[in-house]
């Protein structure tokens, strides 16, 4: 597993040049929704921004300075949305999001971190495998009767926690759409929390746990490839996953799943739906979702990686299904916000955030439905389960007349099924 | 120590360098410092001292500030309009007029270099000989100097040249009061202006001040110029020029603010039929009069150039978008004057030149003229025409008979507008009253008295204490004796600001 | 920690009160986002001992004066971008002006632009763009404050047509270092924004020179920009995603042409030529290597590209022409100058896959928005020279680079590349500005030291042979050491810093 030493040349290599918490230039649209980073954007101090973590990472290292009060509040009030990573990215050769994510490994290493919260959602995985702390036995009380399930497929729906317990109409959809477009598949009683919420909150042993299970799960069932309709699971599979060990198993989106199926004829959009939508890319679908590639080598002259590297620069995020299978909906109107794709502000679900900062949380979804608004559209649509909470949030909060949509509740609608 | 001791003691002292004929007491001579065609009066000249270069300049300023002696520098030939050379106590008139070699023309770099004395009248055939062209203000007088002119930031025929309010004033040699001489931007160094090899066209800093912006619009207080460098241009091989007309300046503004947007256009300047009129009649008064009623209330003249590649393809491309924007605004561009009795080449050659008949443009009507000038952005300048026209109207002066200019400056982002008010020897008062009156007006109303003459400077710096709080810390740095052309601006006792 | 020279109690309650709890921290933590080691530089500046965040032109007059009473030294900031760190002495308050953002005016027909601090280049030019307008944007990245960069440098990749930053800086709000505030130009007279000099003598000249004070004369609030007419599109139509966009502009009214020439004289004199036809948006001669940078996503594609050996092939003697016109007629005639030219002087295309990378992404010409890929290779990466005089004196500084830059190019200091100077003429060829990049490995030892050698032997470099290619930097040391060669100018900045700042406290610099 990486460490916090692994990311030196990131450390030393930061100028502050801001782009992490800025739009990137050839996205520019106007004054309006040009920054990127939600705690930069709430807070405005340098130290809230990848640029900021880094540097305290760097200090913290070299034993500069102390875990003193606020620190860990600070580190943890970052939503680990991976903007910064990825606009860095867009011009140099670091890693901002893995940094963070060590400097939190590290935090929990040395007794500091994680916040309260999160300790305890450990505690209730340990114990239930779910973060909600509810009984492991109801994990697939979603599932209706009346869906066909192929106990030999070697696809597998993985739900994951949030969808399982808080969002089962999302479990819902996913699998009518499978049987719909005649995918065999199984639905595994004995999968755990992906590990996501672990992971992000720097308790990767824990989390290398989880993902260890979920791995021999699939391996006993004979499973290939895992289907979700979760960002956190997707980008946790692809992300994660991968420092513990090679996975064999491919793991796709149920946007992805659905472009195909339409591509292949397999499914048909019939039902029409009058709706202005707006598409909220989730930061661990979107640029954060690319798959994990071990680098183990020597940073040579001139920044020269030796072995050549395989960088995530969120070049190829599941950006474009969601938005093909959405305008193909007879009626449905797409329109896009000024940050979108690997752009998108985040929705202030991730990160541990919701749990240690709810205020923060319903901020940062409150600033993303005001540029939703601003498209026009009368709705916004995303594909996770935590993105749906955290703008449900903020619509009840705000009374908005904003709708939120599950993208797998339109396409079961214009499925009519 | 009394004045006229004072003078004396710098007058022993500048012998020992300057020669004999170089300081002038004449009693004639000296008279014709104390006043000019402006309201301002003030003190005498008690000294005339030409200085030859450089180090006389800075042998002349020691002796001033050793004997606290106020020097007066003047560049330009007489007639003054601005008051700004009217020594407002008893002082020495510096007179550059001797220093006035053209030091460099470089067609390559395309500037040149020039002592202050050097005029309009020396340069523009010289520098037209040699291929190029100075951007011009209006119709100069032929012996006006070069650099006071660019200093002083008058505005040019042709806006597109300009990036702001300096240019085309590169790069400066400067005595301070305090004796100590200077050079700007990329003249500084490094090394002496012998071992520098750089061109000095770049004017900024050195570091991290803009000097050479102290010094303009300075009318003198800050140094004295003994050496500047300005852009020249490339001669055009083909020119047109075009006229269009209009009975009210709106228009005319919306198409040189397009023109000028699009950079479509060399020349562009808008005058009105009074102003025209004494540009191109060839007797007074009759001829005077009968081109005043001709002639449209305004006009806007635009010159198109082709330069030396391909002339007649760039002409035709920038006629079209001429010919467009006009045509948007129900305008047209004509080679004609209409009412212009076919002088259409005569405004050509006037325009590339200076003045050179007597007696100067603005006096060929009565003895004096008494010019109120501005700067605003184009957008306001029918609004200020209109406050322009409602003050003449109140003391009772026909507003036909005020020159009126418009000079867009810098590409258009600024407008010179400037009123000439024409004054009889019997008038004085009445005009004072409304030339006054006038500028407060304007002044109130938001207009933009950038280069305060005379009694401007009460009114302006009245209006910005903590602007003049500034300029007078600066003044403090560079004249800390107060000795360069006291009095004028917000440097002086109990004057407002 | 001990390295945080903290404030006095009661000048931090004093400050707190001025802009509430929020907006002023003096934790550690927080304060380890300012002093971190600049990978350019390879400096790294002490710890302010706090920072604050203003909201408006009198919190911030409040701050000054209460600086000035307790003789706390402060400097503002924005985006930290800047080369020369912001922190120059321990225990300095900075005052970040991130809170005020504001486009306060955008004037379509006069041609301004009123910001406020912490507006960035990716917000305004795409503003300005909407309304068919634009500015001179410094080739400093999409998140650079446009108003630091008009304070501090502003040279970019359209000079020709246009100039530097600061000929476009109009009217200003001042907060002077003792603390008050001045409108300068027309704005304080109720002209508005549209000129900065004036009355009388300019106090533009002031603000900034050709370089900035970088904080040392006051906090400016608020400036007026110029804006030119924008040729190209309103909105730009980006195809792909991070970091392989594509931003093509319609070819009938934009062209790129890179041409290879003999000689840099050849360079030269075509350049100069271009200027006197008054053609191109952009004319340069620009860096091959920094290209080769920039047109690169990683530090490994960049040096698989630079062993290809391409570039040094093709560029060191190339020069660089961006077309745009309002119509397909103009372009063609401005093609047809340019050729003539290009043909005079003997120079031929390059290879068309050079040439294409501009083409398909001609944010290269509006705002850079890939710059900070230069520091891709670990952060190693600096200017010298920076200065500006005509073009020929330009390209004679350039050909004097080998003498001093070849010694620290065979001890493996820095990159091979010694034609990585780039030439970008202003005002139609008036005037040119001079970069000198050296990309070093950050990697050695002795990292730290290199970029400071090569300034000093570039800037002895000059002395020697009589050439200004640089404004010397507000370093008190080398201001006092190098001042006499120019002209005494330390004396009267030196003077101009005592009068306007007679506490010392804004920012004063190192040492
Ligand atoms: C890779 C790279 C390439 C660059 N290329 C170019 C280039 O091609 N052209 C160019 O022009 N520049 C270039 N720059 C430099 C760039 O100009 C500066 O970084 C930028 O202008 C400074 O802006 P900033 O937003 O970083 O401001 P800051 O870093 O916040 O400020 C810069 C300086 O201005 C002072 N300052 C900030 N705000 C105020 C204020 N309100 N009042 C008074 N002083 C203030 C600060 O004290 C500081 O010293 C480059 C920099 C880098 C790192
Ligand atoms: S983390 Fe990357 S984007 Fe952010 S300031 Fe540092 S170098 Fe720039
Ligand atoms: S991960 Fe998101 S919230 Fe955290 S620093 Fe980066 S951009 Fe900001």
């Amino acid at each position: 597993m990486d460490k916090l030493t692994d990311y030196r040349y990131t450390m030393k290599s930061c100028n502050s040049c801001g782009q992490c918490r800025f739009i990137l230039g050839p996205m520019m649209k106007g004054w309006e929704y040009a920054e990127i980073c939600p705690i930069h954007l709430r807070y405005r101090w340098d130290a809230c921004s990848g640029q900021g973590l880094i540097n305290i990472a760097q200090e913290l290292l070299d034993g500069e300075l102390d875990y003193e009060d606020g620190l860990i509040e600070h580190i943890y009030t970052c939503t680990t949305c991976g903007a910064c990573d990825i606009n860095c990215k867009s011009v140099r050769d670091m890693e901002v999001m893995d940094t963070i994510l060590a400097l939190r490994a590290r935090c929990v290493e040395d007794g500091r971190g994680p916040l309260p919260p999160h300790q305890e959602q450990a505690r209730y995985i340990e114990a239930h495998h779910n973060i909600f702390g509810e009984p492991h036995e109801e994990r697939s009380d979603w599932l209706q009767e009346g869906i066909k399930l192929s106990e030999k497929a070697d696809v597998a729906y993985f739900a994951g926690c949030a969808t399982a317990y808080k969002h089962p109409d999302i479990a819902r959809n996913t699998v009518r759409i499978l049987n719909a477009g005649g995918l065999d598949f199984q639905v595994l009683h004995d999968e755990y929390c992906c590990g996501a919420p672990l992971w992000r909150t720097g308790q990767v042993e824990a989390a290398r746990k989880l993902a260890e299970h979920n791995t021999e799960v699939f391996r006993e069932n004979g499973i290939r490839t895992v289907v979700t309709a979760c960002a956190e699971c997707y980008g946790t599979f692809r992300g994660f996953y991968p420092r513990i060990a090679p996975p064999d198993f491919e793991v796709v989106h149920i946007s992805e799943v659905v472009q195909r199926m339409l591509r292949a004829d397999r499914l048909k959009l019939k039902g029409k739906l009058d709706i202005k939508v707006t598409y909220h890319d989730p930061c661990l679908l979107g640029r954060l979702s690319e798959p994990y590639v071990p680098w183990h080598g020597e940073i040579k002259s001139f920044g020269y990686h030796e072995p050549p590297k395989t960088w995530r620069r969120g070049t190829h995020g599941v950006y474009e299904s969601p938005r093909e299978v959405l305008k193909a909906i007879p009626g449905l109107e797409l329109v896009e916000m000024t940050r979108h794709a690997e752009n998108a502000f985040c929705c202030g679900g991730g990160g541990g955030v919701p749990a240690a900062f709810p205020d923060f949380a319903l901020w940062t979804a409150a600033e993303r439905l005001d540029e939703a608004k601003s498209t026009g559209a009368n709705a916004v649509v995303s594909a996770c389960p935590w993105c749906e909470s955290a703008f449900q949030n903020a619509i009840d909060a705000d009374k908005s007349t904003l709708q939120y949509h599950d993208f797998t509740g339109l396409v079961v609608r214009a499925l009519e099924l | 120590m009394r004045a006229a001791e004072a003078v004396l003691r710098f007058r022993e002292g500048v012998a020992r360098f300057l020669k004999a004929d170089s300081i002038v007491d004449d009693a004639r001579t000296l008279e014709s410092y104390n006043r000019d065609i402006s309201f301002v009066k003030g003190g005498r000249a008690r000294l005339l001292v030409y200085p030859q270069n450089r180090e006389d300049v800075r042998g002349i300023v020691r002796a001033a500030s050793k004997n606290k002696v106020p020097l007066v520098p003047v560049s330009s030939g007489p007639p003054h309009y601005r008051g700004d050379t009217v020594p407002s106590a008893d002082a020495v008139i510096v007179d550059f007029s001797r220093m006035k070699r053209i030091i460099r023309i470089d067609p390559v770099s395309r500037y040149a270099v020039l002592e202050p004395g050097v005029t309009y009248g020396q340069l523009v055939p010289e520098l037209r000989r040699q291929g190029f062209k100075l951007v011009m203000p209006l119709l100069p007088r032929a012996n006006k100097s070069v650099v006071t002119s660019r200093l002083e930031r008058e505005p040019g025929l042709i806006p597109k040249y300009q990036y702001d309010y300096l240019d085309p004033l590169l790069t400066l040699e400067v005595v301070y009061g305090t004796g100590d001489d200077f050079r700007t931007g990329s003249a500084s160094g490094p090394g002496t202006p012998e071992t520098l090899k750089a061109d000095g066209v770049n004017p900024w800093g050195p570091g991290v001040l803009d000097f050479f912006r102290f010094v303009s619009g300075a009318q003198g207080t800050m140094g004295l110029v003994t050496r500047a460098a300005t852009k020249v241009e490339v001669l055009p091989s083909l020119e047109e020029l075009f006229f269009i007309t209009s009975g009210d300046v709106r228009p005319l503004v919306e198409a040189m603010n397009r023109l000028l947007r699009k950079r479509v256009v060399d020349e562009c300047l808008a005058l009105n039929g009074a102003n025209l009129a004494a540009i191109l009649a060839e007797s007074l008064p009759q001829d005077f009069a009968e081109l005043k009623k001709d002639l449209p209330p305004w006009t806007l003249l635009v010159g198109l150039a082709g330069y030396q590649r391909r002339p007649e393809e760039r002409i035709a491309i920038m006629e079209r978008y001429l010919r467009e924007i006009c045509g948007e605004l129900g305008l047209k561009a004509r080679p004609s004057l209409p009412g212009g009795g076919g002088r259409e080449k005569k405004v050509t050659e006037l325009l590339s030149g200076p003045w050179r008949s007597e007696p100067y443009w603005k006096l060929r009507q009565k003895d004096a003229c008494h010019d109120i000038f501005f700067l605003t952005t184009l957008s306001k300048v029918p609004e200020f025409v209109g406050v322009m026209r409602g003050a003449a109207e109140r003391h009772g002066y026909p507003f036909e008979d005020i020159g009126g200019y418009l000079q867009p400056m810098v590409q258009g982002r600024g407008c010179h507008v400037e009123f000439s008010i024409p004054c009889g020897k019997d008038e004085t008062a009445r005009v004072k009253d409304f030339f006054i009156e006038a500028s407060e007006t304007l002044i109130n109303e938001g207009a933009f008295f950038s280069r305060p003459y005379g009694p401007w400077a009460d009114m302006v710096y009245g209006r910005d204490g903590e602007g003049a709080a500034a300029l007078k810390k600066l003044k403090a740095i560079f004249d800390p004796d107060n000795i360069l052309n006291p009095g004028r601006l917000c440097f002086r006792e109990g004057g407002r600001g | 920690m001990e390295k945080v020279m903290s404030l006095p109690k009661e000048v931090y309650q004093a400050l707190l009160k001025v802009v509430g709890p929020e907006n002023i921290a003096d934790r550690p933590h927080i304060l380890a986002a300012l002093r971190h080691t600049n990978p350019q530089s390879g400096r790294q500046p002490p710890s302010p001992a706090a920072v604050i965040m203003p909201g408006s032109v009198e919190e911030v007059r409040e701050i000054v004066r209460i600086c000035n009473r307790h003789g706390v030294r402060y400097n503002a900031v924005v985006s930290m971008f800047g080369m020369g760190g912001v922190v120059s002495q321990p225990g300095m308050l900075v005052i970040s002006l991130r809170r005020m953002n504001r486009i306060i005016e955008i004037n379509e027909f006069d041609r301004y632009a009123v910001i406020e601090p912490a507006v960035r280049q990716v917000q305004l030019k795409a503003e300005v763009f909407k309304r068919g307008l634009t500015y001179p944007t410094a080739s400093a990245g999409p998140s650079c404050s446009v108003l630091a960069n008009f304070l501090t440098s502003g040279d970019h990749h359209t000079q020709q047509s246009s100039s530097r930053c600061s000929r476009y800086l109009l009217g200003y709000e001042w907060v002077t270092p003792t603390g008050e505030i001045v409108r300068v130009g027309s704005l304080a007279h109720g002209a508005g924004w549209f000129c900065p000099d004036g009355p009388g003598p300019s106090l533009r000249g002031l603000v900034r020179g050709y370089g900035g004070w970088g904080g040392g004369l006051g906090i400016v609030t608020r400036i007026a920009i110029g804006l030119d007419d924008w040729k190209g599109p309103r909105v730009l139509t980006t195809q792909g995603h991070s970091p392989d966009y594509k931003i093509p502009f319609p070819p009938d009214c934009h062209r790129v042409f890179i041409f290879k020439f003999p000689t840099l004289e050849k360079v030269r004199d075509a350049m100069t030529e271009m200027g006197k036809a008054e053609i191109g948006q952009a004319v340069l001669k620009f860096f091959y290597a920094t290209e080769a940078v920039l047109f690169t996503v990683s530090a490994n594609d960049f040096r698989d590209l630079w062993n290809s050996g391409l570039y040094q092939r093709e560029l060191p003697r190339a020069l660089w022409v961006y077309l745009a016109a309002w119509t397909p007629e103009e372009l063609a005639y401005e093609e047809r100058v340019m050729r003539d030219i290009v043909e005079e002087f003997g120079g031929e295309p390059v290879d068309a896959s050079i040439t294409r990378k501009y083409e398909e992404n001609m944010d290269f010409f509006i705002l850079v928005s890939f710059l900070q890929r230069v520091l891709k290779l670990g952060g190693g990466w600096s200017p010298t020279k920076l200065g500006a005089d005509s073009i020929h004196h330009m390209f004679e500084v350039a050909a004097a680079i080998p003498e001093f830059f070849y010694d620290f190019i065979e001890k493996g200091r820095i990159l091979d590349a010694p034609h990585n100077f780039q030439v970008i003429p202003m005002e139609y060829g008036h005037a040119a500005h001079i970069e000198l990049l050296f990309f070093f490995d950050n990697q050695r030892p002795d990292w730290q030291q290199i970029p400071a050698e090569v300034m000093q032997k570039s800037m002895e470099s000059d002395i020697r042979h009589g050439f200004h290619a640089a404004t010397p930097p507000r370093v008190k040391a080398v201001m006092e050491r190098l001042g006499p060669l120019y002209s005494n100018f330390q004396v009267w900045t030196n003077k101009i810093k005592e009068t306007f700042d007679p506490n010392n406290v804004s920012n004063p610099g190192p040492g």
